[in-house]
């Protein structure tokens, strides 16, 4: 009887607590659609803003930068940090304390250390040497730095869940150190792959405190467009551009779960 | 063996080899984030003992002026408003990560009580808010709060605040955000602390213990250390250096730590001051990554807490 | 499955010219003080000499950490030996890495390909050697008949149970028609039955290549029944090598003997020609030997109902009696020392416990070794 209360109680705690955590969500989502631009009231449905968002340049060249940003910087990241979760794998063994210090260092800094450490220091190599420059290859440096150490963990605990034995067998059955790589380890841990861009894609797209002092003038991205607008005064455009990426991440995030989902147990 | 002594060519050519494999494999990446991460911190920590020019931007000689700035000592005396910000950072992060405790652990319960097949989607809709922008979610607050919003009518109907003030931007606003922004990173290792319970050591609890509360006690709470622990280092420490939702939510009597650094980069520029401060947040953030790791291998039974 | 390899000796040839396109000459190995250590203390291998014959079925056999499985690494080209030569096929290969040797291994976990059907696992050696896809394609498919794979090859790996995972994980490396295959106790995740049952069908799939195989595991009956030639190892070094029978009748030290199962061990006291002092009683051996440990064979003794006298003849009391149906196991006490006897029933009385019995041995049957 009791057991059966704090069941009912608890199932009605689990419904408040979604709704707490979707209605923010929801109400942005919603007032995209809003007919007039009052923030408080809801009209009727419209696309107007949608349709503004077309027109808007600034828009488009911050949708542009995000998700050249996004890219770029997820594609060097898979890069180095799938050549580190090897590593890391292959030398399990050794003593490497410091890696595992230096590769959790991006994960525990608070964002705006992080962000403001490069912000000084390019600003500072800019003005020594005139390279580095704050702009895209800027936010790219500091996107790629806190997106490699989830390149390597994920890959290196894929690694880890593999049969050392097969990295034998492939050997055994003529693969030279090149063909080990292109038909085993590859496709091996292509999953694992996909899911660490995935990832990575998503970490960029959803940065915020980073980008922001790492941009330069003509860098903004979605983001910092929408910061920059609501510090400006809100603005209805604001809801329509916030109900893309809502469901442009929730789609990245579903495809990248479906992929991690799929791994052999 | 006579053996033994010799060095062998075959050994130490494999020990090279496999050197030279770690040093490619690692390197790049170790470099990248040397170079880039731990260069900049290093230069912002030293910023900090720098004196602010004229510009904003660090110069000589050195000096310990920024921290007598951010401890309040200005050109006009001592004033209490850093010191307020650092005080209500702390609060604002110990209020905050209580009250995500006390939503997150009955959750967390519920989910594990779920059907096996229903868990996981249970845990992606709590975890999906999390992975759209901060910026967006808290403009969502923003416009749930603002006023003329039947969440501030109602409050303002209650009396709690006076008319056409809205619930932001407030301190409550922020504890709001706060809360609203952490509570997967507290679900997913309670989840799985719930998940691993051992279920003989709770039914042998409530044999020995007639009441319940001292069976959860005794035998469920101890378990859960661990992911709770886990989930307390992943939602103070970056609430701590919260910069979004107090410049958001908490207009200018809200302001956290993060908002001081912040603030001494983009407006206010005086470099020195704001790596002071961070500073201030980095060292709160190793003392409670070691005190958690302490007190995780303390208490929770040799598991250690992750990270 | 086995009953379809009974094939008569024309069918096994043109399987195996098939099979083996180039005919191959089986390979011999000859491995001189290979060495090796593992850290700083543990030497997994201490000055190995061995010679293995082209077309022997060799069993590597020894406990765990005896060095077995290094040994056979280290032919395949896995590890690196700190010292001493390798040929195979009487060609140096001590430096060689493994993919470029013509050896195949068939791993203790099968380490079949998780992201490849079965057909691609059984591609995958010949596909790295770029054999083009219509001969391995042709390749596949005739070892595929010849293991009687039937459809499991259109299977995805984990679909398969372990015998099947075991039959595919040969074939894969049998179809690059390797000098040499290395087998790493490829039989011990699997039960009983199955695993005699493979047992026979591996017998005869290298009885009908006769290709060199080289076979490690710990348990003494595999070995017995499957090797031409066994090798028992212990600490790194080699303490017997030779045919079953000699290795199991004639075992040289005390190590082989209890390893090869023997309990039956006891010490020589004093000796005066062929008359031999131990703790059961004074007993007569045909060829004595010089050693101090006496072997008595459980199977070699029989037992006679009450008190007979006689040379070689002790007086005993049965303590256990574990009734087998083709035989019976005994445990009698002599004096204060115990001694193991394995009796057939062959429908006479099978003494029981408590019994006074009397033990006979053939004085041929009696060998002694050191210790």
């Amino acid at each position: 009887m009791r057991k059966r209360t704090l069941r009912r109680g608890l199932t009605a705690f689990w419904w408040f607590t979604l709704a707490f955590l979707y209605l923010p969500l929801a109400v942005v989502v919603l007032f995209s659609f809003n007919a007039s631009n009052s923030a408080a009231s809801f009209t009727g449905i419209s696309l107007r803003w949608y349709y503004r968002l077309l027109g808007n340049e600034e828009i488009l060249s911050a949708f542009a930068n995000s998700m050249v940003l996004a890219i770029v910087s997820s594609v060097i990241a898979l890069v180095i940090g799938c050549l580190i979760g090897y590593g890391m794998y292959r030398h399990r063994h050794r003593k490497l304390g410091w890696l595992i210090v230096l590769i959790y260092l991006p994960i525990v800094l608070p964002d705006i250390v992080f962000g403001i450490s490069e912000m000084a220091f390019f600003v500072q190599v800019h003005r020594l040497t005139g390279l580095l420059q704050p702009g895209l290859p800027t936010m790219i440096i500091a996107h790629v730095t806190f997106q490699i150490p989830f390149v390597a963990l994920i890959i290196y605990s894929r690694f880890v869940g593999l049969d050392p034995t097969l990295f034998e067998a492939a050997k055994d059955l003529y693969a030279t150190p090149a063909k080990r790589v292109v038909h085993f380890m590859l496709p091996t841990i292509k999953p694992a792959l996909i899911s660490a861009f995935f990832l990575s894609f998503t970490l960029s797209i959803d940065d915020f405190v980073i980008s922001f002092f790492t941009a330069g003038p003509e860098s903004a991205t979605l983001p910092i467009y929408i910061w920059g607008a609501i510090k400006k005064g809100v603005s209805p455009e604001i809801n329509a551009i916030a109900t893309l990426m809502i469901g442009a991440v929730a789609i990245a995030a579903i495809i990248s779960l479906v992929f991690s989902r799929r791994r052999p147990a | 063996m006579s053996y033994a002594g010799v060095i062998p060519s075959a050994r130490s050519r494999g020990m090279v080899r496999e050197s030279r494999h770690l040093l490619f494999t690692v390197a790049p990446g170790a470099t990248w984030i040397l170079v880039f991460l731990v260069l900049p911190s290093a230069y912002l920590m030293g910023v900090a003992f720098m004196t602010n020019g004229p510009y904003g931007l660090p110069e000589m000689p050195l000096s310990l002026e920024s921290f007598k700035r951010l401890a309040g000592f200005g050109f006009l005396g001592w004033s209490p408003g850093n010191l307020y910000t650092l005080l209500r950072s702390l609060w604002q992060t110990l209020v905050s990560t209580g009250l995500v405790v006390l939503v997150a652990y009955p959750i967390a319960y519920y989910i594990t009580t779920c059907r096996e097949k229903w868990r996981p989607i249970l845990l992606l809709l709590v975890v999906v808010p999390s992975w759209t922008n901060q910026v967006i979610r808290t403009f969502g607050w923003m416009n749930l709060l603002a006023p003329g919003t039947p969440l501030s009518e109602l409050a303002e109907a209650l009396g709690l605040i006076s008319a056409n003030m809205g619930l932001y931007p407030s301190n409550f606003a922020v504890t709001l955000g706060l809360v609203y922004n952490f509570l997967p990173f507290m679900v997913l290792p309670l989840y799985a602390a719930f998940e691993k319970l051992d279920t003989a050591q709770v039914e042998a609890a409530q044999d020995l213990y007639a009441s319940p509360v001292r069976a959860f006690w005794h035998a469920v709470f101890p378990q859960t250390l661990p992911g709770l622990l886990a989930g307390i280092v992943l939602v103070a420490i970056p609430a701590f250096g919260m910069y979004v939702i107090p410049e958001l939510l908490g207009g200018g009597k809200g302001m956290m730590l993060g908002n001081l650094v912040a603030n001494q980069f983009a407006g206010g520029s005086n470099w020195p001051l704001g790596a002071a401060g961070a500073i201030l947040m980095l060292l709160a953030t190793f003392v409670g990554l070691f005190v958690m790791r302490r007190i995780g291998k303390r208490l929770g039974g040799g598991e250690e807490v992750v990270i | 499955m086995t009953d379809t390899l009974t094939a008569d000796v024309a069918d096994t040839r043109m399987v195996r010219s098939a099979t083996v396109e180039s005919a191959r000459e089986a390979s011999s190995i000859e491995m001189q003080r290979l060495h090796k250590r593992f850290g700083r203390d543990t030497v997994a291998l201490d000055g190995v000499d061995l010679t293995i014959r082209a077309g022997e079925f060799f069993t590597l056999l020894g406990p765990s950490g005896c060095g077995k499985t290094t040994l056979l690494r280290i032919l395949a080209g896995l590890e690196e030996a700190d010292d001493g030569r390798l040929a195979i096929g009487g060609r140096d290969v001590t430096e060689v890495p493994p993919h470029r040797r013509s050896v195949n291994t068939v791993f203790q976990s099968y380490a079949l390909f998780p992201h490849l059907s079965v057909r691609e696992n059984l591609a995958f050696g010949l596909k790295m050697r770029g054999m083009p896809p219509e001969e391995r394609e042709a390749r596949v498919a005739k070892i595929a008949e010849f293991i009687q794979l039937g459809d499991l090859v259109d299977r995805r790996v984990d679909q398969l149970s372990g015998g099947q995972r075991q039959r595919i994980a040969l074939a894969r490396a049998l179809v690059n028609e390797p000098d040499v295959l290395l087998l790493d106790e490829p039989l011990s995740a699997l039960d009983a039955g199955l695993r005699s049952q493979l047992q026979v069908e591996l017998l005869r799939v290298q009885k009908r290549l006769g290709m060199t195989f080289v076979f490690v595991t710990h348990d003494q009956q595999e070995a017995m029944v499957m090797s031409d030639r066994i090798a028992v190892l212990n600490g790194g070094v080699i303490q017997q090598v030779g045919p079953p029978r000699e290795v199991y009748e004639h075992p040289v030290n005390a190590f082989v003997a209890r390893f090869m199962g023997h309990d039956n061990l006891y010490p020589v006291t004093a000796r005066s020609g062929s008359r031999l002092s131990t703790p059961l009683g004074e007993l007569t051996a045909e060829q004595p030997g010089k050693g101090g440990l006496l072997l008595i064979r459980p199977e070699t003794l029989d037992l006679l109902p009450g008190e007979v006298a006689g040379d070689n003849h002790l007086p005993a009391t049965v303590a256990e009696r574990l009734y087998r149906g083709s035989h019976a196991e005994y445990r009698l006490e002599v004096g204060e020392t115990t001694l193991q006897a394995t009796v057939n029933n062959r429908g006479r009385q099978l003494p029981e416990r408590g019994d006074r019995v009397t033990v006979t041995v053939a004085p041929g049957d009696l060998v002694t070794l050191s210790e």
